[in-house]
């Protein structure tokens, strides 16, 4: 097991010998009733000082703007970026921030029963509460343990009092930190021996804290404020660390399960009863998720999946749904179709849409035998579903992007006025991709980057500090749901898998950090910015496996779905909340529960603001 | 990768610099810059081109006397729906071609839009080139080469009439480009917003303050 990387803090306190520390520390201070929370990684450390013991947390980051790198002038600017200024190097402003605690102050020590926070009251009844974020306070427990001796209550077993300084005792089970049935992270320690898996591994020795001032005199506002203000004057930047650690959330271990078969004929023939109604959709949904659907049946399927159909019609119904939407389909067709090149001439809006729409279908997959040659007949079926779209949604009109989106859906389909349903049912998932403000797209990268800190942590990072926290990167993935990533009958698979809506919401965000985790260790090659990250990524295309993307993201799913340490924001955006409402309901501390939220959302604010500034 | 751009031989002399610049494609949907960057970075041509999502980067190489300049390319999105994202592509860019299609009257409206948001908000030295792409097309075309050009000159623009699918005049804009951008600027000296990158090559044994002189 990797060990937290030891920091070079103590050679700044050459008398002190430092015991342990964690490096690179999530710091979040917050400060009631504003705003503009702040983020801060620092470094934990215990510092034995002559006979004293403390617990010393320093911030060894800040947030500050690369506008100032001049290496990357021309890139992105993200405030995101993480720069760690080197220890030697801390402001006056910074040391402000440090929360020093002598052990010989602390009355009691308690652990949340979810083994992520560590509650400091001192012998004058303050509170210092450190937020374990992901479970690693048993590994800094444990070194407390060795330089102090505890005494658990009796009357409640998190809790310990402070005995004596200089004492070591009690083997570390006696504790109680290491069962109560199911605790993750002891689990997870299980799991690794059995199973070590690479990822998890090298991050279980990571941590990431959120440190509370509970406090009210300790929040440090006026230092925030000298800070901010201090490294905004400051001339020479810091430098970037390459070597900084992130440390890293510690899931569950992600088990790949194989992909199942498609959904087949038999089956399928089966799923409806006599009136032709489906009799168990969901179960219909859940092997499509699993293992996609025999080609043969798509064009059946897709009807359903894309909402022309709902799942319990009959087959009359359905037949009638088709004919009143044939008669809809041809009134707005005619509305365009009729036009004469003398309207034309006085409709801007229109001209200019039928341009955009000319241009994109002679250079939407030519290359595909169902759309390839000069001539070819289905070029004007696109086309005509197109500019027939524009009617049907006049205020979206035709933007780039839809003409591949339609066009699988076309060539499954092979029928004008069913293609076009589904592409109607198709561009209601994705109407927001094209909004004008692209709002749509901020956000969902903003999510993105929201899942890919719970996942992987380090690469996320990374990305702050190399111009890339936009995630910018990952546009085209998102506007089109990977149709310029895979082969064709790829895009089928994986577009059916998302229609299902299952497992979670968003799971087209979990693809994405799927393949960025995989890529990790490139994409984190020396030097990379937004250059390098664009171009790798923009290369990846053609060049992936699809079914081993999908067992890695539904395994980051599940990793995610039984992880008791996700952040407010991660559950937000995969429609995970009651979990949430079932932590909240489940704690003993309400008001730290209020604290874990309020972090949350300002951090994802704190991101969704920086996107605006800089990105957009 | 066969490029015609520029020699690529280092001249054998051990004064060889790089220089590195970023240059960045504007321009309509569809008026070729997509197409442009393929012929120049590798001398190919494709009929359906496919429309950019996002962006794409890309690096090519051209010699000059003694300088290597090394471009990163950055090809955009045309459509206007696009256009909120162009700032953070141009942000920091030395160079920027604005294409038009001169068989289409719009694309050069829009391209002179362009040029004057480059002018107001990219970096203050930015070198810009316009170029009348799909010259080709004689028989369709609807802009006039004089007109261009002399909007061209009245706004200190490079300007080219080219044309991807033949390969006219792609290399000849990049080294013009080349040949105009500044290279006697000392490594990360001028805070100037220029932001260039300057590396030296290995065979060169220069202090960390002086290139490309
Ligand atoms: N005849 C001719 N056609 C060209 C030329 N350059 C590009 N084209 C064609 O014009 C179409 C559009 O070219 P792209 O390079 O994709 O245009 P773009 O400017 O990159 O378009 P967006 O990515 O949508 O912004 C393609 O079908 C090209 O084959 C040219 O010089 N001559
Ligand atoms: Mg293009």
């Amino acid at each position: 097991m990797e060990h937290p990387k030891k920091s070079q803090s103590c050679e700044l306190y050459p008398s002190k010998k430092e015991i342990h520390n964690y490096h690179g520390v999530v710091h979040s201070v917050i400060s009631y009733g504003k705003e503009d929370d702040q983020q801060l990684n620092g470094t934990l450390s215990l510092i034995q000082e002559s006979e004293k013991v403390v617990i010393e947390w320093r911030p060894n980051d800040v947030s500050i703007d690369t506008e100032c790198q001049e290496d990357t002038e021309w890139a992105l600017v993200n405030t995101n970026t993480r720069t760690r200024t080197s220890s030697g190097s801390v402001d006056g402003a910074l040391s402000k921030l440090h929360v020093n605690i002598m052990l010989n102050d602390v009355k009691t020590i308690k652990v949340s029963n979810k083994k992520n926070k560590l509650t400091f009251t001192l012998k004058d009844n303050k509170q210092k509460v450190f937020f374990f974020h992901f479970g690693n306070v048993n590994q800094f427990f444990e070194e407390l343990r060795t330089t102090v001796t505890l005494k658990r209550s009796h009357h409640d077993s998190n809790l310990y009092f402070v005995h004596d300084k200089n004492a070591i005792v009690q083997s570390f089970s006696d504790l109680t930190l290491v069962d109560r049935g199911g605790d993750t992270v002891w689990n997870l320690v299980g799991d690794l021996k059995r199973r070590p898996y690479e990822t998890t591994l090298s991050t279980f020795s990571k941590l990431t804290e959120l440190l509370l001032y509970r406090n009210p005199e300790a929040r440090p506002e006026g230092a925030m404020v000298e800070i901010l203000s201090s490294l905004s004057s400051t001339d020479g930047c810091p430098e970037v660390d390459d070597s900084y650690h992130f440390i890293c959330p510690v899931l569950g271990p992600r088990k790949l399960e194989p992909r199942g078969i498609p959904l087949s004929q038999d089956h399928w023939e089966t799923a409806k009863d006599t009136e032709g109604k489906i009799i168990n959709p969901d179960h219909i949904k859940q092997i499509i998720f699993k293992g996609g659907i025999t080609p043969s049946l798509r064009p059946e399927l897709w009807k359903y999946l894309l909402c022309l159909y709902p799942w319990n019609s009959t087959k009359k119904e359905r037949e009638d749904i088709l004919n009143e939407k044939t008669e809809e389909y041809k009134r707005m067709r005619a509305q365009w179709s009729t036009m004469s090149a003398d309207q034309e001439s006085r409709f801007t809006f229109f001209r200019d849409k039928k341009s955009l729409v000319e241009k994109d279908v002679n250079r939407t997959d030519r290359t595909m035998p169902f759309y390839a040659g000069a001539n070819n007949p289905n070029l004007e079926l696109l086309s005509d579903i197109l500019m027939t779209y524009i009617m049907y949604n006049f205020d979206l009109g035709y933007v780039q992007g839809m003409s591949d989106l339609l066009s699988p859906i076309l060539a499954v389909l092979g029928n004008e006025v069913e293609a076009f349903w589904c592409f109607v049912g198709f561009m209601n998932i994705m109407y927001h991709n094209f909004d004008e403000d692209q709002s749509g797209m901020k956000k969902q990268l903003s999510q993105l980057h929201t899942l890919l800190t719970a996942v992987a942590p380090d690469l996320a990072t990374y990305l702050d500090s190399h111009d890339s926290g936009s995630m910018c990167f990952c546009f085209r993935w998102l506007l089109v749901w990977f149709k310029r990533e895979f082969p064709l009958e790829d895009v089928n698979v994986l577009w059916e898998v998302l229609w299902t809506g299952l497992p979670c919401t968003n799971f087209h965000l979990l693809i994405c950090v799927a393949i960025l985790e995989k890529e990790k260790n490139k994409l984190m090659s020396a030097g990379n910015g937004l250059s390098e990250v664009l171009k790798h990524v923009n290369d990846l295309s053609y060049n992936m496996d699809l079914n081993d993307i999908l067992m890695r993201a539904t395994g980051i799913y599940n990793q995610l779905d039984q992880s008791s340490n996700l952040t407010a924001s991660t559950q937000r955006v995969l429609g995970l909340a009651h979990d949430l409402i079932s932590v909240q309901q489940s704690q003993s501390e309400p008001e730290e529960i209020v604290g874990e939220e309020k972090i949350d959302v300002s951090m994802e604010n704190g991101y969704e603001k920086s996107i605006e500034y800089n990105y957009f | 990768m066969a490029n015609k751009a520029g020699p690529q031989r280092p001249n054998g002399t051990a004064q060889a610099k790089i220089c590195q610049f970023k240059l960045v494609l504007l321009g309509e949907s569809a008026v070729g810059k997509s197409s442009l960057v393929l012929r120049f970075v590798k001398g190919q041509f494709h009929e359906y081109q496919e429309s950019t999502i996002g962006a794409a980067f890309l690096t090519q190489t051209v010699c000059l006397d003694d300088t290597t300049v090394k471009f990163e390319i950055w090809d955009t999105a045309g459509q206007e729906r696009y256009h909120s994202l162009a700032p953070m592509y141009y942000r920091g860019a030395q160079a920027a071609i604005v294409v038009y299609d001169v068989t289409n009257q719009d694309t050069f409206g829009r391209a002179k839009t362009w040029v004057k948001e480059l002018q107001r908000q990219a970096s203050p030295n930015i070198v810009i080139a316009l170029a009348g792409n799909k010259a080709d097309l004689a028989n369709k075309r609807c802009v006039e080469y004089e007109e261009a050009q002399a909007y061209a000159e009245e706004n200190g623009l490079l300007f080219m009439e080219t044309s991807a699918k033949t390969g006219t005049n792609v290399n000849e804009i990049f080294l013009a480009i080349a040949k105009k951008l500044p290279k006697s600027e000392t490594i990360g000296g001028s805070g100037s917003g220029q932001g260039r990158r300057l590396v030296e090559s290995d065979t060169t044994a220069k202090t960390s303050t002086s290139c490309c002189k």
